[in-house]
């Protein structure tokens, strides 16, 4: 799953996926973490990649969600987000992301990135 | 570059310009293909309106303020056909939310850059403007940095206004009695 308020980043971050072997059809788009919560329900997740600054709900507020989830407390949480400061890492890995890739990103590398972790 | 000299925040404009040019520089190398230039002012070229695309992006924290790319339409079709590695002829809702995420790139990347100066900042998330004639106010600032940048596919600008907040300059800078 993709959450992520601009368009134009998801549809990056599809391309990148695509690239390590998800079927674009698998993948869920969503624009903030309250829309994100919504269309979880009744799916099997494997990964999300979420962005830190959006509207409604952000992508820490959802981070804190799914860690108190019985159901996604386990789901591997990547946050793809321009906030690269260092207490804002820690507060991410603290709330439980599995990693943190900094925007702008090289694809090659993401997509680097991502297969290992989907390899683990 | 035009820029006026800081008073209330441990930066020269200098300092800044130079981390608005990396965080501009770091955008275009990993997303976009290009290398950046940094080109001179010209005065000449200045209005008071212009035609084209205006991402604006709030910055608050210790300091207060705002991050602006400005670039002509055209500019802003190749800024993302670049990006999606897709045509985009025209402006439409894809091209201002792909301005819109590259103006959050580089004011995030300077944002980042600024704040072992001044602390932790929140940025909002971005405004895009699209018309004719966008005509726009500056307030007061501390610094403010004006940067004019070219690339392949043309020019853009890129501009920082930021105040230091009251509270967080008279702890820092109190007032002789």
């Amino acid at each position: 799953m993709i959450v992520d308020d601009s368009t134009a980043i998801r549809k990056i971050l599809l391309r990148v996926l695509s690239q390590t072997g998800f079927a674009l059809g698998q993948v869920l788009e969503a624009g903030d973490g309250q829309e994100a919560l919504r269309l979880m329900e009744g799916h099997d997740i494997s990964l999300i990649l979420s962005d830190i600054n959006m509207p409604n709900m952000d992508g820490l507020e959802l981070l804190r969600a799914l860690r108190g989830s019985a159901t996604w407390q386990h789901v591997p949480v990547v946050m793809i987000t321009t906030e690269g400061g260092q207490a804002r890492v820690e507060e991410a890995i603290q709330l439980g992301a599995t990693s943190y890739i900094r925007k702008p990103f090289n694809a090659d590398v993401l997509r680097d990135k991502l297969a290992a972790l989907l390899s683990i | 570059m035009t820029a006026t000299e800081g008073t209330a925040l441990p930066l020269q404009s200098a300092e800044m310009a130079n981390m608005l040019f990396a965080a501009t520089r770091e955008v275009f190398t990993s997303m976009l293909g290009s290398e950046l230039q940094h080109l001179p002012e010209s005065e000449a070229e200045r209005s008071a309106t212009f035609d084209g695309v205006l991402s604006l992006i709030g910055l608050a924290g210790p300091v207060i303020g705002n991050g602006a790319l400005v670039c002509t339409a055209e500019t802003a079709c190749d800024l993302s056909s670049r990006l999606l590695m897709s045509p985009f002829p025209h402006i439409d809702e894809e091209v201002l939310d792909a301005v819109g995420e590259i103006a959050n790139m580089i004011i995030g990347g300077f944002k980042n850059l600024l704040e072992p100066h001044t602390g932790r900042l929140q940025m909002s998330i971005p405004s895009v403007v699209y018309g004719k004639n966008i005509a726009t106010r500056d307030s007061k600032a501390d610094i403010a940095v004006a940067l004019r940048c070219g690339f392949e596919g043309g020019e853009l600008e890129l501009k920082v206004r930021l105040v230091a907040a009251r509270d967080w300059a008279e702890s820092r800078y109190p007032k002789k009695a």
